[in-house]
């Protein structure tokens, strides 16, 4: 009866050994501790012997169903280990599931980078609507009265008003530097604030340019402040824009609403400044018109420019977007197709 | 304007060490920018003089000879060559292996090599004026005319470039960066900036001490608001001599033509002291009086092309007894040409007022070298240099020639402006103090006189600067800056304050709805241009009459200015569906419309102006994407942190199906519309076998939250039993009758499906929703639960005649 038992031991044992899976296991478990089992079975036969034997028997019986449930355990907790959840091999080479589409135009996304940049500097958004005036557009910032910006052959000019003048005469502003008069009169100095937006001019388009177009300006007035402050702003812009530092140059530059004015050129990322048909083989593109507010647009602001002072930097998004992505067709901003649109994530 | 620096050195001796990269780089960031630094010299690096030795035929080709030259080295070059005049002594221009050259004068340069030429082998090519940048002296019809240099006192191997005075840099600077720069229009003008900024003197212009007591030219001003200053000199004993080469030279690569000594003389004066001048062949000048006045209406002025052109009562013209000659400070016409017979000449050395000028060449759209200058605003004491310079180069030149006769009429005379600077004003202003010395000479060079009183500068400004260039203390501070160059100044930190930390609602709430969009409803955004083709403004049926128009639109089609976005939307939608048959647009810009608006002064009336957001789905199923869209306004209230938005069927817009459509409502007011695009428009727009749903609302009129406003509800204690129920209605009835029945009856009630099919009856709909109840207290008992459901069905048969549908 020993020896059966120890059989019936080994061979178990063994049964367990090779079981695959959970429902194999649970078979074996069955054949080995069930009340079918041989287990039992001999168990069952054991009123015939004597009581030492009964004893002895029983005893080896318990410890086999006991190594066998221990073992059981073991192999219930290695086959968990080593089973997939899946019934069937996966291809891990196909695509994953498409996220839904969508996206901002990447105009806007450089916008609220630039927004979130200045607004930790504490700057206020403005924004001024498209159809302004003579007035606002050209008297306001010092544009001599003969300025060829006036011309139609620059500016658009609503049908009906062309032969106004001043607050009467109505166009599409040509640039954004018409609002800072607005918020100034509206809001007084000290004063910081951004003001993005479109802005139209009547051009011939091409890659390079474009009839309307995106204009990002900020303007800080105050007292005592000196214009080289405005480069350290330039500066911290470009460095949140881009990622890292941007080599700049201030240089000379001339606009009618600013006395200083300067150009700031930053290096042509495309070739690291060493020149390339992008910058016209110098080395720097120019990206922000700015300078020290002149003190008649001050005054059309009603502030006394012996008191106040500021600058102005205009940033052009079409343009810096298109260093930051190597964009080389300005038109395509505007002409809605998705086939651009869905580069920008 | 094209600047050459050997000319610059004539007036300011440069520092040694410096590169002409570097001078164009320090004049960029001080006084305006460099496009181009061309190095001319480079251009005809082995360029020589070559003699021709000996001709031969060439056994393989009749119109090509093979020449032996001697180019100044041991042995000579064999050079197959077609040149028609070609000869035995004659001394040409050789571009030796390695040259550059333009073939054919077009095109990007070639490098030469060793040919073999037809069979016979090539060790250069003698070269046609336009092949080596040298048409400006040898202008010819033929091609295959080659350069003869006999008149040139030269020898084999001498360098082409010291030859025509070639050795040179130009600096390449954009006419529209000189705007604002009146004096920089010449050479002196350069030079001086580059004195200031290198602190070394200015040399003076010549002078020419004239006879003042010469017989008077009979000159009259009629307008003399026009006519600042005119200098009338007659001239005896000129011919139609050629001027000496470095004249030539010079006018060469600065983009003047080379012509005669006469008209050369007075475009190399334009050049060097930007003053320009006029010579008439003196015989020309009927009377011998000059009448500057302005013209008839209609008069016309015959041109030296012949063609006349027609002018008005407020053009300036230079006349002489008889006719008009010349518009002034413009152009010449016919009757005052240079002429092979002239032997004498009246130079006119003149100032006319800038706008006149600007006027008339508006009118004629014409722009030349002369009024591109008086544009600009010259001073009036510039005609000093003009005569001066003039005087002196035609005496170098003629030697035997005479002046006869002299007048200067001088009515307006430019003032210099005078202003005073604190120097307190520049401290501020500059971030620091420069020296009392440095600001002295910064000045000084530019030309101002200043003496400082009890902490005041006063400032006088030169002529050349005081035509409306420099006229306050801003603009001196400005001189002082860019001298210094703007980089050189350490930048000052902003400060910036607590109390200045900025919250803008409004601002938020645009970027919350257009990320919205983007990231949660998978739009993509557009932008659109504010004129719209006509032909789209009429497909969407939008109102024409409250539209403003451009003056002078980009093109005919696209003068209406967008009252609505929808005509954009539409046709970017039509666009979009060459390459993809699903997608979503938006477009979140101003809309204009007519009205009384004011939002910075009372006498300034603008249009209504308001911001719109339009979006657009295109698919197949149109039930579906009219839903979609539908969820995308529903849910954008909540999800963008603004004031609920409704939507209500009230007023059919026009671009929208008959059916499918409601309204945008806020408080009761309609503030925008969604719809199906309607079949009519489609059709219009040729937008086939798919289908459009769009939106588009007034957003200024959303009013954002001022913070977050979602509401905290207690997780309930007990589980909500959740039932699906399908019931068959009729068709008619709607989701907001089945849902309004039973509200009272439910804690939530949601619509999963709807549908119509083969086992539905006819006339009949089936309905899937999805109840959730809740027991306050205590647990429901599944009796308590089917008691609940059952009322819930009650309702819903006795309201809405509903059964519960048994498969």
């Amino acid at each position: 009866m020993k020896e059966k038992l120890e059989e019936i031991k080994t061979k178990g044992l063994e049964k367990i050994e090779t079981a695959k899976t959970l429902a194999e296991l649970e078979e074996v478990r069955k054949e080995l501790t069930g009340k079918k089992s041989e287990l039992s079975a001999i168990l069952k036969s054991m009123k015939t012997l004597s009581p030492e034997e009964k004893k002895s028997i029983g005893m080896q019986s318990t410890e086999i169903k006991k190594t066998f449930e221990n073992k059981l355990q073991l192999k219930e907790e290695e086959i968990i280990e080593n089973t997939s959840v899946l019934k069937e091999p996966i291809d891990l080479t196909l695509p994953g599931k498409k996220v839904s589409g969508g996206a901002l135009h990447p105009i806007t996304q450089m916008k609220y980078d630039l927004n979130d940049a200045f607004l930790s500097l504490g700057f206020e958004v403005y924004s001024e609507d498209d159809i302004s005036s003579e007035k606002y557009a050209f008297d306001n910032l010092n544009f001599a009265k003969n300025h060829p910006a006036r011309q139609s052959m620059d500016t658009y000019w609503l049908e009906g008003t062309e032969d106004k003048e001043g607050a009467e005469k109505l166009c599409l502003r040509p640039h954004l530097t018409g609002a800072s008069v607005r918020y100034l009169l509206k809001h007084g100095a000290p004063a910081r604030f951004i003001y993005p937006g479109e802005v139209y001019r009547n051009e011939t388009t091409d890659a390079r340019h474009e009839r309307a177009f995106f204009q990002y300006e900020a303007l800080i007035v105050d007292k005592d402040i000196s214009f080289s402050s405005g480069i350290v702003m330039i500066q911290t812009i470009l460095e949140k824009v881009f990622g890292r530092k941007i080599k700049t140059r201030m240089r000379e530059g001339f606009f009618p609403f600013t006395e200083p004015g300067y150009e700031i050129d930053m290096e042509c990322l495309v070739c690291g400044g060493k020149g390339c048909k992008v910058c016209n083989h110098n080395g720097w593109i120019e990206v922000m018109p700015g300078g020290v507010i002149h003190p008649n647009v001050l005054r059309s602001a009603n502030l006394d420019p012996d008191v106040w002072t500021g600058f102005f930097i205009n940033i052009g998004l079409d343009r810096l977007v298109m260093m930051r992505y190597g964009v080389d067709d300005v038109r395509l901003f505007r002409n809605a197709d998705l086939r651009f649109l869905k580069q920008f994530k | 304007m094209r600047v050459s620096l050997n000319l610059i050195r004539k007036y300011v001796d440069l520092p040694k060490d410096l590169t002409d990269e570097q001078i164009a780089y320090d004049m960029t960031l001080r006084t305006v920018e460099v496009d181009e630094v061309e190095n001319v010299g480079s251009k005809f690096h082995d360029i020589v003089v070559g003699k021709i030795l000996e001709i031969k035929e060439h056994p393989n080709a009749d119109k090509l000879r093979i020449c032996m030259v001697d180019v100044g080295e041991t042995e000579p070059l064999q050079i197959v060559c077609g040149g028609s005049n070609l000869y035995v002594g004659e001394k040409v221009v050789v571009s030796k292996i390695g040259a550059e050259v333009v073939w054919h004068g077009q095109g990007e340069p070639v490098k030469i090599s060793k040919t073999k030429m037809r069979g016979e082998l090539s060790y250069g090519m003698i070269c046609a004026s336009s092949e080596v940048y040298l048409s400006d002296f040898f202008p010819t019809e033929n091609e295959s005319e080659i350069v003869d240099l006999k008149d040139f006192d030269c020898k084999p191997g001498d360098s082409v470039a010291d030859l025509f005075g070639m050795n040179d840099t130009v600096l390449v600077i954009d006419n529209k960066s000189l705007s604002n720069r009146p004096d920089l229009w010449g050479h002196y003008g350069i030079a001086r900036e580059l004195s200031a900024i290198y602190n070394v003197p200015l040399k003076n212009l010549p002078k020419y001490e004239l006879d003042k007591n010469l017989p008077k030219y009979n000159v009259e001003i009629q307008d003399t608001t026009k006519c600042n200053r005119y200098v009338a000199i007659e001239i005896d004993g000129i011919d139609l001599r050629k001027s000496p080469m470095w004249m030539q030279s010079l006018l060469s690569k600065v983009g003047q033509r080379p012509i005669n000594a006469i008209v050369d003389i007075t475009n190399y004066v334009m050049m060097a002291v930007g003053q320009p001048l006029h010579a008439f062949d003196k015989t020309h000048v009927s009377g011998e009086k000059i009448i500057v006045r302005n013209a008839k209406e209609n008069e016309e002025l015959l041109l030296l092309d012949n063609n006349s052109i027609k002018l008005t009562s407020d053009d300036l013209v230079i006349c002489d007894e008889s006719d008009a000659m010349g518009l002034a400070g413009i152009r010449g016409g016919k009757k005052d040409s240079i002429l092979p017979d002239t032997k004498g000449v009246l130079l006119e050395i003149a100032n006319f007022s800038a706008d006149t000028i600007r006027q008339t060449e508006k009118r004629f759209a014409e722009k030349t070298d002369a009024g591109i200058r008086y544009e600009k605003g010259l001073d009036t004491q510039k005609v000093e240099d003009g005569v001066n310079l003039a005087l002196t180069l035609i005496k170098e030149i003629f030697p035997d020639s005479k002046v006869v006769k002299y007048a200067d009429v001088y009515p307006n005379e430019t003032k210099k402006n005078e202003i005073k600077v604190s120097e307190k004003f520049l401290d501020t202003r500059l971030g620091k103090k420069i020296p009392q010395e440095k600001i002295e000479q910064i000045l000084t060079s530019l030309g101002y006189k200043i003496s400082l009183e009890n902490g005041v500068y006063n400032v006088i400004v030169p002529t050349w600067r005081s035509t409306g260039d420099v006229t306050i203390k801003d603009d001196v501070m400005g001189d002082i800056a860019r001298i210094l160059s703007f980089d050189s100044f350490e930048p000052n930190p902003i400060t910036i304050s607590f109390e200045h930390s900025v919250i803008q609602n409004d601002v938020l709430l645009e970027r919350r709805i257009k990320e919205y969009l983007a990231f949660r409803c998978g739009f993509y955004e557009i932008f659109t241009y504010p004129w719209v083709d006509e032909k789209y403004i009429d497909i969407s049926g939008v109102d024409k009459d409250k539209s403003l128009k451009l003056e002078m639109p980009p093109a005919p089609n696209l003068a209406y200015l967008r009252s609505s976005l929808i005509p954009a939307m539409i046709e970017a939608v039509s666009k979009n569906l060459r390459y993809y048959d699903e997608f979503r647009l938006f477009d979140l810009e101003e809309v204009y419309e007519k009205g009384d608006y004011r939002p910075s002064s009372e006498d300034e009336i603008l249009p209504i102006q308001n911001n719109y957001l339009a979006g657009s789905i295109v698919g197949k199923d149109a039930k579906e994407i009219f839903y979609e869209a539908k969820g995308v306004i529903e849910n954008m209230a909540r999800y963008c942190q603004m004031e609920e938005i409704k939507l209500e069927k009230i007023e059919k817009p026009d671009w929208a199906d008959i059916n499918a459509y409601l309204n945008i409502t806020k408080d009761g007011e309609i503030i925008g519309s969604l719809g199906l695009l309607s079949l009519k428009a489609m059709t219009e727009a040729k937008i086939k076998r798919t289908n459009v749903a769009m939106f588009e609302v007034n957003v200024d009129k959303f009013v954002p939250f001022a913070s977050r406003t979602n509401e905290y509800e207690r997780l309930p204690e007990l589980p909500l039993v959740e039932k699906d129920l399908s019931v068959i209605v009729d068709k008619e009835i709607t989701w907001a009758q089945i849902e309004e029945s039973i509200k009272s009856k439910a804690k939530e009630i949601e619509f999963v499906d709807e549908y119509e099919g083969n086992q539905i009856p006819d006339g009949k709909k089936s309905i899937t929703l999805k109840v959730k109840i809740l027991n306050e207290g205590t647990t429901m008992t599944s009796e308590q639960i089917n008691e609940r459901i059952n009322s819930i069905l009650k309702t819903l048969n006795k309201k809405c005649g509903a059964k519960l549908r048994e498969d």
